[in-house]
């Protein structure tokens, strides 16, 4: 015993109550407001599959009520309706039927066009259910992986039997709690019977977990209520029953009316009854039941068979009439409990045509009973696959009633559509959003397919809309579980950047500098003195082999042979369309073994590439990705030199180490490969080493370079000294299909080259017009990075980067431009600044500071 | 209850024919070698013995392949020890894997990174790139100990 | 989640561990025609095709297997 707090009054919760038994014993008999129509909407399956009783429980909404457990202190609302549930303005839709007929988004607010942006506020505010906790943070769930052999979804009998039949690692997972709900006595009997066997099997049953889909592997995500469970199995049993099937009637979803299942389990688990007088339509024995079951809880029961034609009632059903064997019949009424038949909870049998995935018990033969259960059950659990016993015939669909109930479709809806032209399930399930409310077509999906038979629509456009997961709605949290978060990579100098107060950026999959208080001093430490960089983030690869300079002739547009020991080239990485894949440098060490490196995001695909090509054209190479053995240290600045001369013995001239070149070196008792680069402008050395020693010698370098008050730059400052260089940043300033004449690179390709990956294509379009390049740009004023440049109003090109640039004294920066009457243009305007295209590099134009 | 620790481990490459890598037999020194794939295995062992790994490797592989590449890149990798009797249960939140046995080696996707894990008699090691010797403790600590499987 | 991924290092892995190549094409070319049919020209079968995997959270190696796009599932071939 207990309390909940239901919109601000207590409710008493009874042992074993639902959130549903609790407020129905309350009084409460409205818990929703219908999505278009504002309708009252009462209990209706009481078995978690309909969408009529959701409501916010602790601040978190869509919980059906219906299946969760009532809590001590529990805080309850209603979620729809205004200003109340109970007392909705909005019900005069119900009045409004001709202002929303079916199709409403596709013919309603199309003209005037503003007039939607109006109109959209206030539909938005008038549908919906819920409100989602914007401010709540919530944990993702915690993902645990399991591999078995079979898996059992759903724990009744013939669940239980497969389970405890099947061979090898078994896991069984049902939605609620094995037994639960269950009122009547031999089914119990039976459950307990067989979970006793199963659970002796050995068998692992995850109770609450709920299976939201069937994936090729096989693979099926279950949420449960701490983790997420992701199991990988090669046989599924899919034993999830059936419930009773949805009546379609005028007022058939009157507060009042209710599948027979969900009444029995009121009265004879909570021991509450649904109504004083109860007509039970019982065309199945598990009617018959539930009425004897509420015979006993004290209803006074009418019990008939036949065809329901009609619901009447203001606030819920008070007449019913029924056209039974005896003829039409009218009864006054506070309950009306359908058992019409039945429709199994077929969708995730539907969803997986996979040959290893079995159904059993109601899911195949609904309404079979306890023996046919537990032999489909064994069946299932060997891989037999056994015919669907689908009984019933379609269900009978009445005038103006509603066919889906989350969406508000009725059949004159349906009816409507179909003389609109949408004549197949398929597309009348898209037009009128039928099937596609929170119950999934749980209770509509076969009577969308009784529709379209009966229209006689032609046979692959009849029949049943596929099933899609997720068959329940899983919240947020359980869909980011484990799956979508950043996995950031480290650079062994990470703790140190941090120590330093730099500020971390993500730059792709790598956590960088972005500065260290002060771009512009970074700036001018580059410029002016010495600085260095983490460049750690590097992609580094040893080519060995004999085949190493077949390969990278192949791959590179570079006269790979031409390199001399001890020499290093630019490098551009084509695809075979010719267009620039990444750019680094290529290092020959000699002995034909050579020493690659890539841009910090094109690592993985540049090794890729390499094993590829190696792999199709049968080349004896050892190539080794290097990048997360190696750190890298880039020394930039006039005093570069200077600087490692105080902590290396080595020779380090133009002699020893050429530019463009690298030399093996040790500094500060590090052994490095020195090479000698351009990308900043200024004399510049990249020391790579090995990663465990990255600390000693950053530090060092950082101690020694006292002399030339060092500082450390990050991304921000590379960003303006590489620009002033003219260099671009691949993927910011160029395009996925630039070949390198766009980028002014024609210089970085040897087109003499008897073939490399890329030169047919790059043959194919040297005899196109160039229509876009990347141009240098000097601005008057500061643009926004990504501005449309323009001429004469005439968007032609897009600001890529741009800076304030103190070395060269203007606004820089890059940007495409197009051709305007076969010429590029020449000034333009970005925004409110004007640009005019100029040379690159705008910064030591000849290229002499790197060669020191 | 299970526990993550870093520890420091000697890892040699060696790429080389796959007919030479067959014929390879490992060394001394506690080493173990791990095929990680057709042309390329890895050779795990105590820190201390890294230089003498890599002698033998490279002069035994020399003899069946001239060119073959073998390299020290104990620096490339972060190894974690994760042991106790809830390992591989802890294991089971951070990778599909199913936990190798003592003894056996297996390679993929743990914590999304791809990773070689190893069975000891104690538990597991977890090797990845050492550029994810941060995030693999990460997941292990949000994942496994927020499902109290791990020790904080 | 997973379509399994036979890899002949590792075994079967989902094919989130693996970056897919598509199909593979012939490499060998002997002359321009079948150069331009190598980088332009795809088949997009609806049926076997022998196509590229690579095994970038495993081996990292590349492997061609044969796989039926109507159905999804690795046949021999």
């Amino acid at each position: 015993m207990g309390t909940l707090r239901f919109e601000g009054k207590f409710v008493e919760v009874h042992d074993g109550d639902t959130i549903a038994s609790a407020l129905f014993r309350h009084g409460i008999r409205t818990f929703n407001r219908s999505l278009k129509s504002h309708r009252r909407r009462g209990l209706y399956c009481g078995t978690g599959d309909c969408a009529n009783c959701l409501v916010t429980v602790d601040g978190l909404p869509g919980e059906r009520a219906c299946v969760t457990p009532a809590r001590d202190g529990a805080d309850v609302i209603r979620e729809t309706g205004w200003p109340s549930t109970e007392r909705d303005a909005l019900a005069i839709n119900d009045k409004l039927h001709w202002a929303m007929p079916v199709g409403f988004y596709y013919k309603m607010f199309v003209r005037p066009r503003w007039l939607w942006e109006l109109a959209e506020q206030v539909i938005r505010r008038a549908t919906g259910t819920g409100t989602l906790p914007v401010s709540a943070r919530a944990e993702p769930k915690r993902t645990r992986y399991v591999r078995v052999d079979v898996l059992v979804i759903g724990g009744g009998v013939a669940g239980l039997a497969a389970a405890s039949t099947a061979e090898g690692r078994v896991l069984l997972a049902d939605e609620g709690m094995i037994a639960a709900g269950v009122s009547d006595t031999g089914t119990r009997v039976a459950i307990d019977r067989l979970a006793a066997q199963a659970r002796a099997a050995g068998v692992e049953i995850l109770e609450r977990h709920t299976a939201t889909g069937i994936y090729a592997g096989l693979s099926v995500p279950l949420v449960g209520p701490q983790e997420m469970v992701e199991v990988e199995c090669r046989r599924v049993v899919v034993a999830t029953g059936a419930l009773e099937a949805h009546g379609v009637f005028s007022g058939n979803d009157l507060p009042g009316v209710w599948l027979a299942r969900g009444a029995a389990r009121m009265a004879a688990i909570h021991g509450v009854a649904p109504g004083e007088r109860a007509v039970v339509v019982a065309n199945t024995t598990q009617g018959a039941a539930c009425a004897q079951t509420l015979r006993e809880a004290g209803v006074d029961v009418v019990e008939v068979t036949g065809r329901v034609l009609e619901a009447r009632g203001s606030k819920q059903v008070s007449s019913v009439s029924v056209l039974t064997p005896e003829g039409r019949r009218a009864y006054s009424c506070d309950a009306l409990v359908l058992s019409l038949g039945w429709a199994p909870r077929d969708s995730l049998l539907r969803m997986s045509p996979d040959a290893d995935v079995f159904g059993a018990g109601d899911v195949l033969w609904p309404g079979c009973g306890l023996q046919d259960a537990e032999t489909s059950g064994r069946a299932a659990a060997r891989g037999e696959r056994l015919e669907p016993r689908l009984g019933d015939p379609w269900p009978i669909l009445e005038e103006d009633g509603y066919v889906c109930v989350c969406e508000d479709v009725r059949v004159h809806d349906l009816e409507a559509a179909w003389d609109e032209g949408w004549t197949s399930s398929e597309i009348l399930k898209r037009y009128t959003t039928a099937t596609m409310g929170p119950c999934q077509g749980a209770l509509c999906s076969r009577h969308l397919a009784a529709f379209t038979e009966s229209k006689g629509a032609v046979p692959n456009a009849q029949g049943r809309t596929t099933a899609r997961p997720p068959v329940r709605a899983p919240r947020l949290e359980d869909l980011i579980g484990g799956i979508h978060e950043v996995i950031e990579r480290r650079t062994a100098l990470h703790d140190l950047h941090v120590a330093a107060d730099a500020r971390m950026d993500h730059s792709g999959v790598w956590m960088r500098p972005g500065h260290y208080g002060d771009v512009d001093e970074e700036i001018r430490a580059v410029r002016e003195r010495v600085s260095i960089m983490d460049v750690s983030t590097l992609g580094k690869f040893l080519v060995g082999g004999r085949d190493a300079r077949a390969l990278l002739d192949w791959t590179l547009p570079l006269e790979v042979g031409a390199i001399e020991p001890g020499r290093t080239r630019y490098l551009l990485a084509l695809d075979e369309a010719g267009y620039v894949m990444d750019d680094g440098l290529l290092a020959a060490l000699g002995d034909g073994t050579y020493y690659l490196t890539s841009t910090s995001g094109g690592a993985d695909r540049m090794e890729a590439s390499l094993r590829d090509w190696a792999d199709r054209l049968e080349l004896h190479v050892h190539l080794v990705n290097q990048t997360a053995q190696l750190g890298a240290i880039n020394v930039a600045g006039p005093n570069a030199r200077d600087l490692l001369a105080e902590l290396s013995h080595d020779d380090l001239s133009r002699t020893a180490i050429p530019y463009p070149g690298h030399a093996d070196i040790t500094v500060a008792g590090v052994p490095c490969r020195a090479i000698a680069v351009g990308f900043v402008g200024e004399l510049s050395y990249e020391l790579h080493h090995p990663r465990g020693r990255s600390g000693d010698l950053w530090t060092a370098l950082l101690e020694a370079g006292r002399t030339w008050d060092i500082r450390p730059h990050g991304l921000d400052a590379l960003d303006v000294l590489r620009l002033e260089k003219g260099h671009f940043f691949l993927a910011q300033d160029t395009m996925p299909d630039d070949h390198p004449a766009k980028l002014g690179l024609d210089w970085a390709v040897t087109m003499r080259k008897p073939a490399f990956v890329g030169k047919m294509a790059l043959e194919r379009m040297a005899g196109l017009p160039l229509a876009r390049k990347l141009v240098g740009l000097r601005f008057d004023g500061t643009p926004q990075r990504g501005a449309p440049l323009t001429v004469d109003g005439a968007i032609v090109g897009r600001v890529t980067s741009c800076a304030r640039s103190a070395a060269v004294g203007h606004p820089i920066g890059l940007g495409w431009i197009r051709t305007v009457d076969g010429e590029f243009p020449a000034a333009l305007r970005a925004g409110g600044p004007t640009a005019s295209v100029v040379a690159t590099p705008f910064y030591d134009p000849s290229g002499v500071k790197p060669r020191g | 209850m299970a526990e993550l620790r870093a520890r420091s481990l000697a890892v040699v490459l060696c790429a080389a024919d796959p007919a030479a890598l067959d014929a390879l037999v490992a060394p001394g020194h506690g080493a173990r070698m791990l095929r990680t794939a057709r042309d390329e295995a890895l050779f795990v062992a105590p820190p201390d013995v890294a230089p003498q790994v890599g002698r033998e490797v490279a002069d035994r592989i020399a003899a069946m392949d001239d060119d073959a590449v073998t390299l020290d890149v104990s620096d490339g990798w972060a190894a974690w020890d994760l042991t106790g009797d809830d390992a591989a249960h802890a294991f089971s939140y951070l990778s599909q894997l199913d936990a190798p046995i003592e003894g056996a080696f297996v390679q993929g996707d743990v914590a999304h990174v791809a990773a070689k894990v190893l069975g000891t008699p104690s538990g597991l090691i977890m090797l990845v790139p050492a550029y994810w010797r941060a995030h693999v403790r990460e997941r292990a600590v949000r994942d496994a100990s927020a499902r109290e499987v791990l020790s904080p | 989640m997973s379509l399994l991924v036979a890899c002949p290092t590792c075994g079967e892995r989902p094919f989130t561990e693996f970056t897919f190549g598509g199909e593979l094409r012939d490499v060998s070319s002997p002359d321009s025609a079948s150069d331009f049919a190598r980088v332009y020209l795809r088949d997009n079968l609806a049926g076997v095709q022998r196509e590229r995997w690579f095994h970038l959270l495993g081996c990292r190696r590349w492997v061609t297997l044969a796989r039926d796009t109507a159905t999804d599932r690795f046949v021999e071939g």
